[in-house]
């Protein structure tokens, strides 16, 4: 496929398709990383053709190890790339800080997705940062040519640096296709082998370590001056448009398309000058001097925060005596939101206000129209779970455990598909939601907080990915600190919400060999945690072991609900059971059950017949894991065992 | 008979703390669980009309209206309310020996229904533990073997309600007076004519001055006795002023005081202390133990206590004027108390008062109270 077609073909390419060819092109060898939305489909291309290109690809435990497996092979004088969403840099971010310390050798590059507008996060922060906090040079391909040409050229940039290149993509860059000219790719060859008999200070043949800081951290600062002489040159970063244009406008990644499209939109792109960016920390001073010299007036169009725009408004400041000052018309001023996503219309209505151009984004009523158009086709719904989802049988159980209990206990939710289980569809049943690992954290502290008078019993949910990257020292900080925390693990055999990328319970590894898969009873028992495994599909079993939790509150505990995803490879398209509605029996919308399975359990399997005021079955969805046979409080919901 | 739904419901009894664990709402529907003596709502129902509030003896019971409906006359009870005969009872010989509390006159009236084919079977309230469990006996051993008071609210109507799901007819319930009202608004009234629920072939009420909360006292117990242990529990009459807990090592006595807090709110305004919505009722006869009074209430009751009689399962003895006297002032203290901590709450109105109520009363009787708490 694309990683494995010869150069010169136009192909179609998924930015994060383009950003593996080029990372193969690069002779890169080894990649690590961990699954995240937007970034997954990196390491699985990798993945697909490890085999073929000699490579060895792994799904890390987490982003912090990914980086380290990456940074090993470097060091080894191997070409490595490491891919993570946003917040995964967080998760690396302390080894990102101590490597850029010791500097590395062979290329290696961390590609990071951002997600503006929180479309898969429950966050839209902004890795760049990382950038200028850290001193590494920052790379924003601007289109799918140039996410897999920037990429290879990261490589290169790297190795010549000695630094960690950071590569940002974004939702609509990694997700979308577009245009993708492949070069040639290099025989790679090459022994790994680990210098480091030489000298301390030798960055190439002695050993690597951060410090001496007094030595390495103004190497990594004449590190980023040669990034800033290699900017100034780099084909990545064009301007288009006349050469004394009205308004310049400075922009950067997938915004450099929304540009286009604005300017095409308003008919505008001879008053308007374009400079786009593909390097985009530390700016190159001279490069920046000959644009902003062009007229008086700098827009400049960024997702989220003004990260570009503050370093170009520093700039300008330092820059004010030889170019005057400038306007801006930015963040800051309010041509353009901080927060969520940018679009073409955002941008030409920036656009248009700064040129004084009538613009109006839709014809009125527009809006309307689409929204009653919409209404005639379409049943309004909430994020529910999949039709047969483990997640849904278990979060029934659970909450009746905690209504039960009756002390209003509740869930500290985590990041996975269950993450859905805090929306009110979703049984709203998730209390609190932050990041990887943060339910269990949580929980280990208010579990402590009996001896000030809480007296609500507290669970943590987690999957089964989620537990290995950074559930486990949660659970051991709740054993040793005696915190009565009940750690509900819903292990659904995969990394699921990301595509089934396999995890340390799994046996396979992200390349598909067989590995050999960690026993996690076994790692919880032995951390001290009382185990108790169940089906979630057995929803009374279920239901009394959480209860059975929630009452003995003298220790840490784990209730691990084990059921395969019903997207699962091994599930998907297989029905356990027949399931029907007897329509006799369902008492419908009557007192007695006021349609308990379609209004309250909320499967999508399940439907509601308005003229004959019953529930059924649509089969077309169903997932036969008849669950709500279980639920129907009349019997009417018959399974049949398949054969 | 104001007739609301399940929100309602909540608003107006379980978060007003006014649920006293009856079970009368549970296991008609998928939404109300009981544990652990309390009833539970598991999921939200937002049905404008649901039998668990139209039955509900805390929501809109309407105390007139009942007593037009059972005892054809107005609600302005004396004493221990409408009745066809008050006298003193026991276990007959035909019984057998039994841990009865006082004379074992439930246990006789059941099995006498039982043996008469007026019963298929009886919902009554057995104990695990100090944990009260509502059972369903369908004979003579079974029912001896929950005899003994429990003195905790328990959802004993729950397993009325499930026994009657799955298809038993002919039940009788031994229920305290606050479920005695429960099962008597179900003459009233079906919500939902469809479902296999309706109103107990025959209502054994038993006396009751007020429950305690089982799990306050599952708490308070367990820390002095392994529940375990506990064989019977008695409150001997006035001036004694304790529980006794009788158990495998011994009895023990817990000065009423020491108990009160667990007394829910509910039963503060109920005025209702010798189940006056029952066939029959029964409670203990004050200064001669081993004897019961019986009230005998409705024609059925009256049938089958006089049968009970006839077949040796119980023993009828005049009860002496003074006793009469006593009780009747008793329960008139408890009426008056209640209904006027009700009036005060604001639970209390008439047929036209903007509700929520806990209980209303006829037109008459409330110009009565609200004058009388106007002066």
């Amino acid at each position: 496929m694309a990683n494995s077609e010869q150069a010169n073909q136009r192909l179609t390419l998924m930015g994060n398709q383009a950003i593996s060819r080029g990372a193969l092109e690069a002779g890169m060898r080894v990649a690590a990383g961990y699954p995240g939305t937007p970034s997954s489909e990196i390491i699985e291309n990798l993945a697909k053709s490890a085999d073929e290109h000699g490579l060895y690809v792994e799904w890390s435990i987490n982003e912090k190890v990914s980086l380290e497996v990456a940074a090993a092979a470097s060091l080894a004088g191997l070409r490595s790339l490491c891919a993570m969403k946003q917040n995964g840099v967080n998760v690396a971010s302390d080894f990102l800080l101590h490597l850029a310390g010791s500097g590395i050798r062979a290329g290696m590059v961390l590609v990071h997705c951002d997600d503006p507008g929180a479309l898969s996060s429950v966050n839209e922060g902004e890795s760049r940062h990382f950038a200028r906090m850290i001193e590494l040079p920052q790379l924003e391909p601007g289109d799918f040519q140039e996410a897999k040409d920037m990429t290879k050229w990261a490589f290169e940039l790297s190795e010549e640096l000695g630094q960690v290149v950071m590569l940002r993509s974004v939702t609509r860059l990694s997700h979308a296709s577009g245009g993708v000219v492949p070069g040639p790719l290099p025989e790679v060859s090459g022994q790994a082998r680990f210098e480091h008999n030489g000298s301390l200070l030798d960055p190439q043949r002695g050993p690597v370590t951060a410090g001496p800081v007094s030595v390495n951290h103004p190497r990594m600062q004449e590190k980023l001056a040669r990034a800033v002489e290699l900017f100034e040159e780099s084909p990545f970063n064009t301007y288009s448009g006349p050469e004394e244009p009205e308004l310049l406008v400075i922009t950067c990644s997938i915004c450099s398309l929304y540009v286009k499209e604005a300017l095409v939109m308003l008919g505008a792109a001879d008053r308007v000058g374009v400079l786009k960016l593909g390097t985009t920390w530390p700016l190159p001073p001279k490069l920046v001097q000959r644009n902003l010299e062009r007229c008086e007036r700098i827009m400049v169009v960024e997702e989220v925060i003004p990260f570009l725009e503050e370093n170009l408004k520093i700039m300008a400041a330092e820059l004010a005596g030889q170019i005057g000052p400038k306007q801006f018309m930015a963040k800051r001023e309010g041509y353009l939101p901080s927060t969520g996503e940018l679009n073409p219309d955002l941008v030409a209505a920036a656009l248009a206000r700064a040129l004084d151009i009538e613009y109006q984004e839709r014809p009125a009523g527009y809006a309307a129209k689409v929204a009653s158009a919409a209404q005639a086709t379409d049943t309004p719904r909430e994020l529910a779970f999949c039709p047969g989802c483990p997640h849904r049988a278990s979060y029934w159980s659970l909450k009746s455990a905690l209504a039960l209990d009756g002390r209003d206990g509740f869930i500290c939710g985590d990041i996975g598909c269950y993450a859905l289980g805090a929306r009110p569809s979703n049984y709203g049943i998730l209390k609190t939601l932050h990041a990887m690992g943060s339910g269990a954290g949580l929980a280990t502290g208010f579990g402590q907080l009996g001896r000030f008078g809480m007296d609500q019993p507290v669970m943590a949910v987690s999957g089964d990915s989620t537990f290995y990257h950074a559930v486990i020292p949660a659970l051991i900080n709740a054993v040793h600190q005696k915190s009565p925390m009940s750690l509900v693990i819903m292990d659904n055999s995969g990394t699921a919400m990301t595509g089934f990328q396999p995890h340390p319970g799994t046996q396979t590894d992200a390349m598909g060999h067989p590995v050999p898969p960690v026993d996690l009873e076994g790692i919880c028992r032995a951390l001290g945690a009382e185990v108790t495994v169940c089906d979630p599909f057995d929803l009374e079993t279920t239901r009394q072991a959480a209860m059975d939790m929630l009452a003995d509150q003298s220790t840490a505990k784990v209730l691990i609900l084990r059921q395969l995803c019903a997207l699962s490879p091994e599930r998907k398209g297989k029905k356990l059971y027949d399931v029907q509605v007897d329509p006799d029996k369902c008492l419908g919308g009557q007192c007695g059950c006021n349609r308990l399975c379609t209004r309250v359990f909320g499967c999508p399997g399940l439907a509601w017949e308005r003229e004959t005021g019953r529930a059924y079955i649509d089969e077309v969805i169903c997932a036969g894991c008849g669950v709500c046979a279980s639920v129907c409080p009349a019997g009417a919901i018959i399974k049949t065992e398949r054969a | 008979m104001i007739k609301q739904g399940p929100r309602d419901l909540v608003e107006q009894v379980q978060e007003a703390g006014l649920c006293i664990g009856c079970g009368s709402c549970v296991e008609l529907c998928p939404y109300f669980r009981s544990h652990n003596g309390k009833t539970v709502v598991l999921h939200d129902c937002d049905l404008e009309q649901g039998r668990c509030h139209a039955w509900c003896p805390k929501a809109e019971l309407d105390l007139e209206e009942l007593s037009q409906a059972l005892w054809g006359k107005p609600y302005r009870f004396t004493g221990v309310g409408p009745h066809l005969a008050l006298t003193a009872a026991k276990a007959g010989p035909a019984l057998g020996e039994g841990a009865f509390q006082s004379g074992g006159t439930v246990s006789a009236l059941l099995a006498a229904a039982l043996d008469q084919g007026m019963i298929q079977g009886a919902v009554l309230t057995g104990r695990e533990g100090l944990e009260p469990l509502p059972t369903l006996a369908r004979s003579l051993d079974e029912i001896k073997a929950c005899a003994g008071s429990k003195f905790t609210a328990a959802p004993t109507l729950a397993a009325f309600n499930r026994a009657q799901a799955q298809g038993a007819e002919g039940l009788a319930v031994v229920a305290t007076p606050c479920q005695g009202a429960a099962l008597a608004q179900r003459r009233l009234d079906k919500v939902n004519p469809d479902a296999p629920t309706g109103p107990a072939e025959l209502v054994v009420g038993l006396f009751c001055n007020w429950g305690l909360d089982p799990q306050g006292l599952m708490r308070f117990l367990g820390q002095k006795v392994n529940p375990e242990t506990i064989k019977a529990m008695d409150i001997p009459p006035p001036p004694a002023g304790v529980l006794t807990v009788e158990t495998t090592e011994g009895t023990l006595e817990i000065p009423l005081d020491e108990i009160r807090g667990f007394i829910p709110p509910a039963c503060a305004i109920c005025p209702d202390m010798t189940s006056e919505w029952a066939d029959v009722s029964v409670g203990m006869l004050e200064g001669r133990p081993g004897w019961n009074t019986l009230v005998v209430r409705s024609e059925k009751g009256r049938a089958l206590a006089e049968a009970a009689a006839d077949k040796g399962w119980l023993v009828l003895e005049e009860m002496p004027a003074d006793m009469r006297e006593h009780l009747a002032g008793a329960a008139e203290a408890k009426r008056a108390r209640a209904l006027g901590a009700a009036q005060e709450q604001g639970l209390l109105g008439g047929p036209d008062e903007p509700g929520p109520k806990a209980l209303r009363v006829g037109p008459e009787f409330w110009a009565e109270l609200s004058q009388g708490k106007g002066e």
